[in-house]
């Protein structure tokens, strides 16, 4: 008789309903001790919910939960923590002003006779960055000045300080980095692994799941679809798979190469601190990759083009016109569609139902003359959540309520939904499941198809080559790089928004 | 929420840092020129007045720099609390009318102003944490429900005090030093420590900075910001003592100038600190600059009506100068 497998955590048969969905439907999940676990599956599928029922915010309708062998009946946030488990929230939850040694120490500061132990949390806390993530910080430094890798660490550091973690879930932690910032996350994951701890990790990159992880659960539709216990390179097609129900064999539509007028120009706008002199065309038809890691320009460029910032240098021309935003109620009455980053935030009324979200953008810009448009697009919006496939398919659903996944999507069903000549789409598929980027992808390629311009603004370097006609690289503030998309690859890519030159050519 | 990726910081000498350290180059410009225009300012005998007449502000601060630490500085949502001087003068008119009408003995006037004082702690924080109003609001209304129990106390009239522990805060001096000023700064030390240096403090001062940080760092959020109503409702009935010593006894309506001088000390406290944030010491500094600035502008023979009118518009300046720099921030 062999062993039975060794598990850190064992949920069997979880089951949970919130009104009208059943969220999860006797769903398992095991997790090999000392292993990196991947959950995968489509925005809606319940991933955010069996993790919740395990942090002990959700009780759970039926199933049987046991933590390194222990079973767990009752689940409350003080037990679950008291067994080691620690969750790294998507979101950093960091307070900018706080230095390093503050922001690891929080909620456990330590104490001397004389007050606060300042200078022992210091070093503990460098100590531990280096030693358990392999990242050298200066405890005095505040939070405002790391890079979001760095923040991303101390948001772990804080986690597993108190040396009594066992098993760690991450929740898509590298959704804010650059792909060349994700590296880093990884070697101190990877060193995490080394010293025993377990983790659970969910992303929609499955190009990082079949990187970092020993095994793999799929959901779909709130049940467990496969369980994989190896996984290699090979492993994404059965992945996707397993999570979509069908193959998806071209992840991006077919390029369509058109020539069109000169839509929109930039030239040489800066705004003498985060960027300089850059130049932008892009004609009617195109569809424009801007590239960058964060910190090189690009967000602080792309938020000029719709008005949120001001530019201090340059013009703009859009169709023929001359063009001065000063907010991005100007960029908006100039019949420019903008997706910005922070939809969630920026883009969304949450205890609003999901049909009048969509609708919004519409209702303030048509006025109440023009009625008959106004069902039109009304029409064309509720087409759009379908196609993109918003999940529950439920107009009436509150927003809150909706998976992170789904948030998005309303929020670009609503833009996409808009007329306009030029659409400005920044990091338009952050945590979309794989099924609904093939889809936004066609959108995007339609609305090219249809004679608009498009920019896009993203931090993931696949999907600039398989979207853009042309791509141009910002780095340190400039641009490095304007070239057609056959001109370029993946590596030469990475190396420019990395270092700002190409790579030598191995040839 | 903040921006979780922006890191861009105004320039040095950009307008906007500019507007931000606005209120400190205001005050300074304003302490110069008083200095050079009534050059007595600086004397030791001066001194000491602006520190003695300083204290009841410097106390009320100690309580509002608790609640924003705790509560955020973000003007419009962040934690205020607008009932401190109203839970002072309270206090005052309940120790006045005590001792000189009703002849009662010390330990149960100041027994009877501790109730008044925890019903206020108490009224704010179960509005702003139990029932979740805006502390802005919430205190705006216990303010005024306050000032009016005192004038119901008092009958609106000035009530003299002649009692021994008055007069010995008012007059009596500690090896040169105003009585009043030492006990204050015995206080300005425990807040100064308990804020800063402590891990309670810290965790108050986490909780100020993100809610949800705070939160999932396993801190009790809602039990801290309540905390911060008491210890202020505590600073109200400290300060109370030398409200009555500074008046010889209570005068209705003295809330009104407390409650400007401790906004505009605390808010202005800001811009000294390192970071930009309000910090206690940063508020009693602020204290003892905005009662200089009124000293000074008396001595030279300044209305008080303008020297309210000065002090309204520096208000505005510090408020707008945080509310920018909290804009630019997110
Ligand atoms: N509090 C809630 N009330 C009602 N429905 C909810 C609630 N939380 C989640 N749901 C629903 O449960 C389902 C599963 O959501 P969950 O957040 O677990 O998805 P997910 O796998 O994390 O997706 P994503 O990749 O988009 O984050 C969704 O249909 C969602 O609308
Ligand atoms: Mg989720």
């Amino acid at each position: 008789m062999t062993l039975p497998v060794e598990h850190i955590l064992e949920m069997q048969g979880i089951s949970k309903a919130f009104p009208g969905v059943q969220a999860l439907d006797k769903t398992d999940l095991f997790v090999r001790k000392g292993s990196i676990h991947g959950l995968v599956g489509e925005n809606g599928a319940g991933k955010s919910t069996i993790i919740k029922v395990l942090a002990g915010i959700y009780t759970r309708d039926e199933g049987t939960v046991s933590i390194n062998g222990a079973a767990c009946d009752a689940l409350a946030p003080a037990v679950v923590h008291e067994a080691g488990v620690r969750f790294i929230h998507q979101e950093l939850h960091l307070v900018p002003y706080f230095t390093v040694a503050e922001s690891v120490f929080m909620g456990q500061e330590q104490h001397g006779v004389l007050g606060l132990a300042g200078r022992r949390m210091r070093r503990r806390a460098e100590q531990f960055l280096k030693e358990s993530l392999n990242c050298e910080l200066d405890g005095k430094a505040l939070i405002r000045t790391l890079s979001p890798a760095e923040k991303k660490l101390v948001q772990i550091a804080r986690a597993l300080i108190d040396d009594k973690a066992r098993l760690v879930i991450f929740d898509e932690p590298t959704a804010p980095l650059a792909s060349g910032e994700t590296e880093q996350v990884f070697k101190a994951i990877r060193r995490l692994k080394e010293r025993g701890i377990s983790m659970i990790y969910v992303s929609h990159y499955l190009g990082e799941i079949t990187d970092l992880c020993d095994e793999v659960t799929v959901f779909r539709n709130g049940a467990t679809v496969a369980q994989l216990n190896r996984v290699d390179a090979n492993s994404t097609q059965t992945i996707i798979h397993n999570m979509v129900g069908r193959d998806i064999d071209a992840l991006y539509p077919e390029k369509k190469h058109s020539d069109g007028a000169r839509m929109f120009s930039v030239s040489a706008l800066g705004d003498n601190s985060r960027f300089f002199n850059v130049d932008l065309n892009i004609s009617a038809g195109e569809v424009l990759g801007v590239a960058g890691l964060i910190g090189s320009g690009r967000e602080e460029f792309i938020d000029t083009l719709y008005g949120l910032r001001r530019a201090e240098a340059g013009d703009m021309q859009f169709d023929g016109r001359e063009l001065k935003l000063k907010s991005p109620a100007d960029a908006v009455a100039n019949g420019i569609v903008l997706v910005p980053r922070d939809r969630r935030n920026d883009g969304l009324v949450l205890n609003m139902s999901v049909g009048d979200n969509i609708n919004l953008a519409s209702l303030d810009e048509v006025a109440w003359a023009r009625m008959e448009k106004r069902g039109l697009s009304l029409k064309r919006a509720n087409e759009l959540s379908e196609q993109i496939d918003i999940r529950p398919r439920n107009p009436k659903a509150i927003t809150r309520f909706l998976s992170g996944g789904n948030q998005q999507k309303v929020v670009l069903a609503r833009w996409l939904a808009t007329q306009s000549k030029l659409f400005i789409l920044d990091e338009p598929t952050v945590g979309v499941d794989i099924g609904a980027k093939v889809e936004i992808y066609q959108l995007i390629k339609e609305l090219a198809a249809n004679g608009a311009a498009v920019i896009v603004s993203s931090s993931d370097p696949q999907e600039m080559l398989g979207l853009c006609h042309r791509i141009m690289v910002m780095y340190r503030g400039e641009v490095v790089e304007d070239t057609p998309i056959d001109a370029i690859d993946f590596d030469s890519l990475l190396a420019l928004s990395t270092s700002g030159a190409r790579v030598a050519s191995t040839a | 929420m903040s921006g979780t990726n922006s890191v861009s910081r105004p320039a040095l000498f950009s307008a906007g840092a500019l507007f931000s350290a606005a209120p400190l180059i205001i005050f300074i410009v304003l302490l110069i020129y008083l200095g050079i225009s009534a050059p007595n300012l600086t004397d030791p005998a001066t001194i000491n007045l602006i520190l003695k007449q300083s204290v009841p502000t410097v106390v009320v601060c100690l309580g509002l720099a608790t609640v924003v630490v705790a509560g955020g500085d973000d003007v419009v949502s962040g934690g205020i609390d607008l009932s401190i001087p109203a839970t002072a003068i309270i206090c005052a008119g309940i120790l006045a009318d005590q001792l000189t009408n009703h002849g009662s003995p010390l330990w149960s006037a100041i027994a009877l102003a501790a109730v008044a004082a925890v019903t206020m702690g108490v009224l704010n924080a179960v509005l702003v944490v139990a029932i979740g109003m805006t502390p802005l609001l919430a205190t705006l209304a216990s303010s005024v429900a306050a000032v009016g129990v005192t004038k119901v106390i008092t009958s609106s009239r000035r009530i003299n005090v002649d009692h021994p522990f008055v007069i010995y805060i008012r007059d009596a001096n500690v090896a040169g030093v105003p009585s009043a000023v030492l006990i204050a700064a015995v206080f300005v030390l425990l807040f100064c420590f308990a804020v800063h240096r402590t891990r309670w403090g810290m965790q108050l001062q986490a909780v100020g900075g993100s809610r949800d940080a705070a939160e999932v760092s396993g801190i009790k959020t809602s039990s801290l910001v309540a905390q911060s109503f008491f210890i202020a409702a505590l600073a109200g009935f400290l300060a109370s003592f030398f409200v009555l010593a500074r008046g010889s006894g209570s005068t209705p309506g003295s809330e009104e100038n407390l409650l400007l001088e401790m906004v505009l000390a605390t808010f202005l406290g800001a811009a000294f600190s390192p970071r930009r944030i309000v910090t206690v010491w940063g508020a009693v500094l602020g204290a003892v600059l905005v009662t200089a600035l009124s000293v000074g502008f008396k001595s030279i023979g300044v209305n008080v009506f303008w020297t309210g009118c000065i002090k309204g518009t520096l208000i505005l300046i510090v408020v707008a100068s945080a509310a920018y720099s909290g804009r630019a921030q997110s």
